[in-house]
């Protein structure tokens, strides 16, 4: 057991997977001599060598490239610098990984992995600061994985790489200087299975990435007021662990959805439909959704704020549930 | 004996029930007074009758307007908290029904339930507007139960019943079964909706605006108000964030007053005699120093703002208890005699705050107006140019505000210390409380009327 | 360079030309059966014919040995057909049948077939060009003896992925090789319309890789300068732009409505048939018979081919477990359904 940061318990696995199968490679913009951006692939480039690329910025190309190569015997691990260039990544992702791995069945897999991180919070602007969780949950033949505690990023990460299909990892900018416990022995954590964060009895918070933690300060401040809330950490966003919400809503009747993306057609809207498809005799409140405003993020810090979502508009939102 | 599901029954009046009142917390009541008599007119929201647990007094409102029908638990009755009351028929020109006593604690009609019951066919409403606004997971629960949503009062928004006003309903029906089909639509109260003001007393005279303290609601008055009311119009506002007043977020004490203001302007009121108790006791001095004139007098009782010092740890503890086992302990740090806090004051005034959203309101408030066990509003300059006659009444053994705050208060101010009280000493030294507030009250009527001249020409156009 | 020739002299072998007029026979067949079927109603979707563009496709592949990569566009009936894939199954896949390579699933734009190397029809114009990019980079890692050869056509060159692409791939020296079938028309518009440069080769130079123009209705020359391009890719020499001009003698689509097609143009590029030339210079080494021959059998097959798959039975519809949106028990309801 070692306490590590998020980015380094992300290295560890990379590190780990490159070592196990020698059919990993890393490939992306400042990710071999420099080490990444955020210093997730740091050391590897030492380790072993041209199996680590520093790219052109040619996001476009280098996805469709990491589709084509996983068809052809290798597990590609590409890092897109921040989640706003994912749209860049679209068409590989939409109209040749989604496609291709249904229309050919059994003659080809996909192993390969699209390494992002979104996130507002640290002053970066409008065009590096998003979380475009629907957009990449939204494409039928993806995983989609965002961890929140470093045991998971480790977990997931394995996990990801391992898999025999395209798998997205959405990491979080402000979560990567975060620290946790990481078991030695720490293996693949099973995609599609969400994660207790808190016990309670009165409402659940279901929360995805850094908002998990907010969700988490959203309880401890609701405790306060003697409201036992449920924190689940979706974990994988997609495919979602629906028993995970179902069986919540069973014990609480009340939820919040608490989401980065945009709320307007986000992620959060499809959590809030999913518990009216498959929980709807449980609800004793309307689904309250927290998101993003539906608006580009602003640089200054005051209106960063007034965007994202909040410990406030959470506790807000579960009250208004509650009330 | 009408049993009160037949038809013939159902059809003269809605059923007066202690219903969203009692909260989850009671099950039985006792009838400790009539305030209509049948063929009395009655309003929606109207008190109509007093009933009790133990010392805790609950009031029990018209669920609509008509003209009060039958009454079908007596003084003195014990009844379920879902047994009707009385009932009230229909409109003003329909006859009032003859009275007829009923013991609805008699287990006779219980039997006659399953035969007389007209069924579980859906209440055939007349448009949308009638629809009952149930949560998907209080509708299952109901049905589960053979339950009709017909007679569950909703405490959620708009009035929708939620989940645990069906469990209230399905608690209370183990204690006293009751036909769930006699019960009528209940009323839902509009949103938004202003202060909650309740109206007891005679109707003559200079009416008396009662404020309660933090925490609490206008049924704390209950161990003085029934003798002030014999001799004056009785005002109760429910402050902002408390009781049935809309449960909203505060930045400020300026902030938390402004609705009481916008509340006592609204009721169109001659001058009043105003008695605030801690919290309302500062929000009284807000009162008169805003609307010179308008106030005769003023009790404050333990009133906030007049210090530094608050128990945090009482304010914080009286947010989050969730249940009367949480709540007792610390309702039992407000007094220094506990045979004051029995088992069924605690579980009423666990009924006034069972919705988390109401506690956690209140939390809110207490993070603003008391941070850190600080008093972060101060009333004394208010205090000091105050010209009505003001007394101050305050228990020595006060563990939430202590008395030696009302060492600031100026010379004309008297002060009432009252040994072995804590900090509700209209419980806990009611007598002596009523009879300082009744002397503080005729001394203001005998003297001449307010100095201030904007006031007199208000006298004039009330006049 | 190396003392290895770049192109052996001695091919392709006769039997290897023969063989490749027998397949440029069977794609005419097989495009001109299509429009039969379609006249007559018993096609699905638009099916996008390259008659009179044969010999790219036929040639290039004929050039590649069997555990190479090729991607092409949505107008790769050749390369299919010289990648080595059964006509009755490709017909199949364009009937929408169960017998089809890719289960019916695909139709003709997309069809699949990794036995055989036919790493797809790519129908996102452009798409094909990162494909064989990454199949390239995926050889590269695993120092396979293999090549990836990209087929695209003049409009896929005016895309931001071709620039990407090229730029990777002479970077890193990978073995992939741009083959450029500039058949003059992107959908109606003319190249002219659409380049800022009438010969498209000399965009290699940009990117510091060989580029060549070549007789894309010359089978020989295709499958010559192909070799020639593998040849360098397999000893790590990197890419190379060949750009084999022809003419889409057929509209975009069988829905192509026509009439931007110059008649007179039309007529010069007929007499520039592939498959005519490809004969003239048969007949002179084996004689008319045998050349006949060859094409009536090749003819006859495509047309039992046809007839074959249109007796195949519809697929009948499975869900699909990985697109699944929800883990656990609710998500195995609906597959069982």
């Amino acid at each position: 057991m070692a306490m590590m940061r998020y980015a380094e318990a992300l290295n560890a696995a990379l590190h780990e997977a490159m070592t196990d199968d020698p059919t990993v490679f890393v490939f992306g913009e400042d990710v071999a001599t420099y080490g990444g951006v955020f210093q997730v692939t740091r050391g590897l480039w030492e380790a072993f060598g041209d199996r680590v690329r520093d790219t052109p910025i040619s996001e476009q190309s280098l996805t469709a490239m990491a589709v084509s190569a996983a068809m052809t015997g290798t597990r590609p691990i590409l890092e897109i610098m921040y989640a706003d260039f994912m749209p860049l990544t679209l068409d590989a992702l939409v109209n040749q990984a989604s496609v291709y791995g249904y229309l050919w069945g059994d003659q080809v897999t996909m192993p390969f992995v699209v390494r992002t991180q979104g996130g507002a919070g640290l002053g970066t602007g409008a065009q590096h600061a998003k979380s475009l969780d629907a957009f990449i949950a939204h494409i039928p033949g993806l995983k989609v994985v965002a961890p929140v505690t470093p045991a998971d990023a480790k977990g997931l990460m394995l996990a990801a790489i391992r898999d025999p299909g395209p798998v997205v990892v959405l990491e979080h900018k402000r979560l990567y200087n975060t620290r946790g416990e990481v078991a030695d022995e720490q293996g693949p954590t099973e995609i599609g299975r969400a994660r207790l964060a808190r016990s309670g009895t009165d409402i659940s918070l279901i929360a995805t990435s850094r908002m998990v933690l907010e969700a988490e300060a959203a309880a401890e401040q609701l405790a306060g007021s003697g409201i036992s809330a449920e924190v689940i950490d979706l974990r994988t966003l997609r495919p979602l662990d629906l028993g995970a919400i179902t069986q919540s809503l069973a014990k609480t009747h009340h939820a919040v959805v608490i989401n980065e993306d945009w709320g307007f057609c986000g992620y959060a809207a499809e959590l809030s439909a999913t518990i009216m498809d498959h929980a709807f005799d449980d609800l004793d409140a309307p689904v309250e959704r927290v998101a993003t405003r539906d608006m580009p993020i602003p640089f200054s810090e005051p209106l960063e704020s007034a965007v994202i979502p909040t410990v406030d508009r959470i506790v807000e939102a579960a009250l208004k549930a509650l009330a | 004996m009408t049993a009160p599901d037949s038809p013939n029954a159902a059809s003269p009046g809605t059923p007066i029930l202690v219903g969203a009142a009692s909260g989850e917390y009671m099950d039985r009541v006792v009838v400790i007074e009539w305030r209509v008599a049948p063929g009395d007119a009655v309003e929606h929201g109207q008190v109509v009758a007093v009933v009790e647990t133990a010392k805790a007094a609950t009031e029990v409102e018209a669920p609509c307007d008509g003209v009060m029908g039958e009454i079908l638990a007596l003084v003195g009755d014990e009844v379920a908290v879902t047994q009707p009351l009385g009932l009230i028929a229909g409109g003003a020109d329909a006859p009032a029904p003859t009275p007829e006593p009923n013991t609805p604690a008699d287990p006779a009609p219980r039997e006659a339930d399953d035969d007389a019951r007209p069924g579980h066919d859906p209440v055939v409403r007349a448009n949308d507007e009638d629809r009952i606004i149930a949560s998907p997971a209080a509708r299952r629960r109901a049905a589960a139960m053979g339950l009709g949503l017909e007679g569950i009062v909703g405490t959620g928004p708009g009035g929708r019943i939620k989940l645990r006003d069906v469990s209230a309903a399905v608690r209370a029906m183990a204690a006293s079964p009751l036909d769930a089909d006699a019960q009528a639509p209940s009323c839902f109260p509009d949103t938004p909706f202003p202060l909650r003001v309740t109206r007891t007393g005679i109707e003559t005279g200079t009416p008396v605006l009662m404020l309660h303290g933090f925490a609490g609601d206008s049924s704390v008055w209950h161990p003085i108000e029934r003798d002030l009311a014999a001799h004056h119009p009785v005002i109760r506002l429910d402050l902002p964030c408390h009781g049935r007043s809309p449960h909203d977020r505060y930045a400020s004490f300026h902030d938390f007053v402004r609705p009481v203001l916008e509340a006592f302007d609204s009721l169109n009121e001659g001058p009043v005699h105003v008695i605030g108790h801690s919290l309302g006791g500062a929000v009284a001095l807000a009162l008169a120093d805003q609307r010179p004139g308008m106030v005769r007098s003023l009790g404050l009782l333990a009133p906030a703002g007049l210090g530094v010092e608050v128990d945090s740890h009482i304010l914080d503890g009286l947010c989050r208890a969730a249940s009367p086992d949480s709540l007792a302990p610390w309702l039992l740090r407000l007094v220094v005699d506990p045979s004051h806090i029995t088992d069924g004051y605690v579980r009423a005034a666990m009924a006034t705050r069972a919705a988390p959203h109401i506690r956690a309101c209140q939390a809110a408030l207490a993070a603003r107006l008391f941070p850190n066990g600080t008093q972060a509003f101060n009333v004394t300059p208010l205090l000091r140019r105050v010209v009505v006659p003001t007394r101050l009444i305050w228990g020595r053994a006060d563990e939430v505000l202590p008395w030696q705050q009302a060492l600031g208060a100026p010379g004309h101010v008297a002060l009432h210390l009252l040994p072995a009280v804590g900090h509700l000493p209209h419980l806990e030294a009611s007598a002596i409380v009523t009879s300082v507030l009744r002397d503080l009250i005729a001394t203001a009527e005998a003297c001449p009327g307010p100095p201030d001249t904007d006031v007199l020409t208000h006298e004039v156009h009330v006049a | 360079m190396t003392a290895a020739p770049a192109t052996p002299q001695n091919r392709p072998s006769l039997d290897e030309h023969v063989d490749m007029h027998r397949l440029m026979v069977v794609t005419r067949t097989l495009e001109e059966q299509l429009g039969v079927l379609h006249k007559a109603g018993r096609t699905r979707g638009p099916i996008h014919r390259c008659d009179g563009q044969e010999a790219v496709g036929v040639g290039a592949t004929a050039a590649l040995d069997p555990q190479d990569y090729v991607t092409t566009t949505h107008r790769g009936h050749a390369i299919y057909i010289g990648k080595g894939l059964d006509p009755r199954r490709v017909v199949a896949e364009i009937l929408g049948r169960e017998t089809g390579y890719n289960g019916g699933r695909a139709g003709h734009m997309l069809v699949g077939s990794a036995a055989h190397g036919m790493m797809g029809g790519n129908a996102i114009v452009g798409a094909s060009i990162p494909a064989a990019t990454g199949m390239a980079l995926s050889i590269q890692m695993l120092r396979q003896d293999r090549v990836a050869l990209a087929v695209f056509g003049d409009g896929a060159a005016q895309t931001g992925i071709c620039h990407e692409s090229m730029n990777i791939a002479a970077l890193w020296r990978l073995p992939v090789v741009f083959l450029l079938e500039h058949n003059e028309y992107g959908l109606t518009a003319h190249h002219s319309a659409q380049s800022s440069v009438p010969d498209l080769h000399v965009r290699a130079a940009a990117y510091g890789m060989p580029g060549e123009q070549i007789d894309g209705n010359d089978v020989v020359a295709v499958f010559q300068a192909v070799a020639r391009a593998a040849g360098r890719a397999r000893r790590g020499e990197g890419p190379t732009l060949i750009e084999a001009r022809t003419y889409r003698m057929e509209g975009f689509s069988t829905s192509d409505k026509g009439g931007y097609q110059a008649s007179e143009e039309r007529k010069r590029w007929a007499a520039r048939d592939p498959i005519v030339r490809s004969r003239t210079t048969l007949v002179d080494a084996l004689g008319t018979a045998r050349v006949e021959d060859v094409e009536q059998s090749a003819a006859e097959a495509v047309i039992a081919a046809v007839a074959a798959a249109e007796a195949d039975p519809y697929p009948r519809f499975v869900p699909h477990a990985a697109s699944a949106t929800h883990a656990g028990p609710a998500d195995r309801v609906t597959e069982d359904a």
